[in-house]
């Protein structure tokens, strides 16, 4: 064990990705969830492919809220509608949507942290002062009103929305790394060296910081998951006709659905918990591992 | 015309406070430094730690802003930051005390080697190879390591990788600060002895900042003692060594450790009378602020700082 | 330590400032003004132009912005079209709900964090602590609104325990003890929601300095001298560890903010929550500007306190 590993760090190149992977495979509850999260999401993927969104969310009056059955697997809402369908496009909404806002906030929180911390002075004062200052609004309600006041309202918009309040936490983040890093040798090498600021930031600094990256990025997603799921369950996340998590469970707002019809909205309770918990130890994980490769230098 | 000329060199750092952040007071890191620098010739900058000697080798090569003064290469000012223009930065190279963290850890040898090449000079893939093996083969690390990753390395092999980076444009003068001083003793020798060595073949000129007198004496043709961001003494390495004439080089010199043990008593002896006349006269060599006076020439090459005479 | 205070409140003053400017630009975009809920439709459009002239709708927008901030300062917040009543008295008349239910559960949250934290510092790596560790992990990665719905499907419509909505019993005469009751027992099952949500944050906090402190030097001299572990952890545990938590009080309440809008939303409580979420859904804009405005300042001032506080007890923070 130990001999291989030595053989491995010899051969290996010291790529983030690479040894993030290898803690990863070692830890084998955040592999069991990475395996679940892949495998959820090549199924719905790959189902949704053959399934017809307009057939599901159409209504259809003669079979209203019935029981799990032979013909709907898990039963059927207020309108008819095959909740088993729903919850597959739905996972797959929420997913798409949940990376879509990770990677769009990621990579402007990344870029803005990276811009801060680096030239530090009056521009990280005046960066940092507008991050302060987006961190104590009160998000949640904001993100409901941009998302009903938004005229053509659509995925696209409601995910735009949704990354402008959540770019805060890794800029923070990326920033107190960029400004601790740029202190080292290396970059200061760099600078005498004759490289470009635009260099020193995007091709020294940021390599080594891609392991916190990934990890922030990783629990940012399950943050964005849940975040979705909520505003989709408050009615102001996609509209009903793409359903989401959150929409399925926003129909447990009628109390007789809540009582009495538990195959409406607990398995979509069950998914959206399942999925933030994987999501959440595979971060949880990489974080470990990360931090363990520092401690080890 | 000097090489390199320091003319008054002043770096302060702001101390902020108050309710606006405003500067309220400064740190005088380099405190009106003054020297020239002869081609192809070694210099050494000796101090505690805090004494401003790293700082005075960051600032002339751009990484600290200088406060007032000015500094003179090739008769060129590059005192402003807009002036280190490329030429300068080619010129110029640095040689870091810390060869763990001087080395980019996400980068292999090729990619750190090559970084200076490919700001400056346009080589196709294989030339920029085939120059990067050149100088790891001058450094004397294996060009069949240029794949690896620097933590592969031991501590010399690093620094001396870092050599070979400092040394791709083909510099004319060369900051190492400290660049021995994170190694062990045996490979200390190994790394000085091949900069030397590295120094006539490309006829460098270095500033050579360290903590280490022993080192120093060893390496450099001319010394300057620094002390909380002045020159205290500055002369010919003989002259610092065989004719101390500040009380602090003095004292500085008598720490030297003597490895023959029978000296042992004599040398403590030796220190202690140091000692005390070192407190006897602190105020004949220092000023009420406990920092040195101006520099005064006491023959062509020694120059020690003295309280002006009457 | 005052200079950190000033300057501090030196920053409150913009961030305020701001957000009535983001509240104001938000208002002029979203439809209708000040008159589409008062007027009788039959009205000319002749009257209407010199009634929006009157009530300045036609200056330009920082004048409006002016009257506006005026206006806030003396408590004007604008007309609901919907309840056809001042804003302030409707925010009034759903205040008191939303900080009654805001205290049960902070009650709540210290009540259960504080004790769990503690065991679990103490007595790290024991399988209570596994155990504690375990359900914070949890509470990490659940939704606020899906546990509060499993809260309310299992204690309030299966086992019958708690009321299912509303903050008061119907039918009771305000001011009697009665009533008293009934509120506070509609507020529980909401409360305690939020609450076993949000002690996972305190757990985690006073387990990691708890046991961190355990190895600092000053505890090992303390036990090297002899105090009982009782005494190190009374004495000196504990109160390294604990005013922080109380400090945390104020960025909680950004937290409790969303808490209760989904909590709220959920147990169908007559709280701000959910007066917001009607009236977006209802379009009645002047109340959701009037809400978003309270709670931002409620955050702002929030972080303030806690800052405050925190750089009485932590000189650390101060520096910088």
């Amino acid at each position: 064990m130990e001999a291989d590993t030595v053989k491995m760090a010899e051969q290996k190149s010291p790529s983030a990705l690479n040894i993030l992977l290898r803690e990863l495979y070692r830890d084998k509850l955040a592999l069991v969830s990475l395996i679940f999260v892949l495998l959820i999401t090549s199924f719905v993927f790959g189902v949704s492919i053959f399934l017809n969104q307009d057939e599901i969310v159409t209504v259809d009056l003669f079979s209203i809220n019935a029981p799990p059955s032979d013909q709907f697997i898990l039963g059927t809402d207020y309108g008819g509608r095959d909740v088993f369908g729903q919850l597959i496009i739905g996972t797959r909404n929420s997913l798409a949507i949940g990376i879509l806002v990770t990677l769009i906030s990621g990579i402007f929180g990344v870029a803005y942290g990276v811009v801060s911390g680096y030239f530090g002075g009056h521009i990280d004062n005046v960066l940092m002062r507008v991050i302060d200052f987006f961190m104590v609004l009160p998000f949640l309600m904001i993100i409901i009103v941009f998302v009903s006041m938004t005229p053509s309202y659509s995925v696209i918009s409601f995910s735009l929305i949704m990354a402008t309040f959540s770019w805060m936490g890794i800029a923070r983040l990326i920033r107190s790394k960029a400004l601790q890093e740029k202190e080292l040798d290396y970059a200061q090498a760099s600078k005498t060296l004759g490289t470009s600021r635009f260099n020193i930031i995007f091709k020294q600094v940021l390599p080594n910081i891609t392991s916190l990256i990934i990890v922030t990025m990783t629990l940012n997603l399950a943050a964005n998951i849940g975040l979705e799921s909520g505003l989709s369950f408050l009615g102001f996340g996609f509209p009903e006709d793409t359903p989401s998590l959150g929409t399925l469970l926003s129909y447990a707002r009628n109390p007789q659905t809540l009582e009495f019809r538990w195959w409406i909205w607990a398995p979509a309770a069950i998914l959206i918990l399942l999925l933030m918990l994987s999501v959440r130890n595979v971060g949880e994980a990489l974080r470990r591992a990360a931090d363990a490769r520092q401690r080890r230098g | 015309m000097a090489f390199l000329e320091v003319k008054d060199l002043q770096v302060y750092f702001p101390v902020k406070g108050g309710i606006f952040n405003r500067t309220v007071d400064h740190i005088k890191a380099v405190d009106g430094v003054s020297f020239e620098m002869e081609q192809g010739k070694t210099y050494g900058l000796v101090g505690e730690s805090g004494s401003g000697k790293s700082t005075t080798g960051r600032a002339i090569i751009g990484l600290e802003e200088i406060t007032s003064g000015q500094v003179l290469f090739d008769g060129k000012d590059i005192t402003d930051k807009k002036t280190k223009n490329k030429a300068f930065r080619k010129d110029v190279q640095m040689i870091f005390q810390d060869p763990y963290s001087s080395l980019n850890p996400r980068k292999r040898v090729l990619d750190i080697v090559a970084e200076p090449l490919r700001n400056f000079e346009k080589l196709s893939k294989f030339e920029e190879r085939k120059r990067v093996q050149e100088l790891l083969d001058i450094v004397n690390v294996s060009p069949d390591s240029i794949f690896k990753y620097p933590h592969e390395f031991s501590g010399g092999q690093r620094q001396r990788i870092g050599v070979a980076r400092a040394i791709a444009l083909k510099p004319k003068l060369i900051i190492a600060d400290e660049p021995v001083s994170a190694l062990d003793v045996s490979v200390q020798a190994q790394v000085l002895n091949f900069l030397q060595e590295i120094q006539k073949e490309l006829n460098l000129t270095y500033l050579f900042i360290s903590h280490d007198l022993g080192v120093v004496k060893h390496m450099c043709d001319n010394i300057s003692i620094m002390y909380k961001g002045r020159y205290v003494e500055q002369g010919s390495t003989k002259d610092i060594f065989e004719n101390p004439q500040h009380i602090y080089t003095k004292r500085l010199i008598a720490a030297i450790p003597d490895i023959n043990p029978r000296n042992r008593e004599k040398q403590f002896e030796f220190r202690k009378e140091v000692a005390d006349e070192y407190r006897k006269s602190f105020n004949h060599y220092f000023d009420s602020n406990g920092l040195a006076f101006a520099l005064q020439s006491i023959s062509d090459t020694h120059k020690v700082a003295l309280p002006e005479k009457g | 330590m005052w200079k950190f205070i000033v300057r501090r409140l030196l920053i409150t003053f913009p961030q305020i400032v701001f957000l009535s400017v983001l509240v104001f630009v938000m208002a002029q975009f979203m439809p209708g003004d000040a008159l589409t809920g008062l007027i009788d439709p039959n009205v000319s459009p002749e009257a209407l132009e010199i009634q929006r002239e009157r009530l300045g709708l036609n200056n330009p927008w920082y004048v409006q912005y002016g009257d506006w901030v005026g206006g806030l300062v003396q408590g004007d917040l604008g007309q609901s079209f919907r309840f056809k009543m001042d804003v302030t008295a409707l925010i009034s008349e759903r205040v008191m709900n939303t900080i009654l239910l805001s205290a049960v559960s902070l009650f709540f949250t210290y009540i259960i964090a504080i004790p769990l934290g503690i065991v679990s510092g103490r007595y790290n790596d024991s399988p209570l602590d596994s155990f504690i560790t375990g359900y914070s992990y949890l509470g990490f990665a659940t939704p606020i609104f899906i546990f509060a719905l499993v809260m309310l499907w299992v204690f309030g419509f299966i086992l019958g325990w708690f009321p299912t909505s509303g903050s008061v019993a119907p039918g009771l005469d305000a001011g009697t003890v009665e009533y008293y009751i009934s509120k506070l027992y509609h507020s529980l099952l909401p409360g305690l929601s939020i609450a076993l949500i949000s002690v996972v944050s305190t757990i985690q906090y006073l387990r990691s300095e708890i046991v961190d402190t355990k190895q600092r030097d000053f505890i090992v001299t303390a036990r090297a001298k002899g105090a009982s572990e009782n005494r190190v952890y009374n004495k000196h545990i504990f109160r390294n560890s604990l005013l922080p938590i109380a400090a945390f009080f104020g960025w909680e309440i950004t937290s409790l903010i969303s808490g209760t809008v989904f909590v709220e939303s959920v147990f169908s409580y007559p709280g701000m929550g959910l007066l917001f979420l009607e009236s977006v859904t209802q379009r009645d804009f002047s109340v959701v500007t009037a809400l978003v405005l309270l709670f931002g300042i409620a955050s702002i001032l929030g972080a303030l306190l806690s800052d405050i506080i925190l750089s009485i007890v932590d000189p650390r923070i101060r520096i910088k």
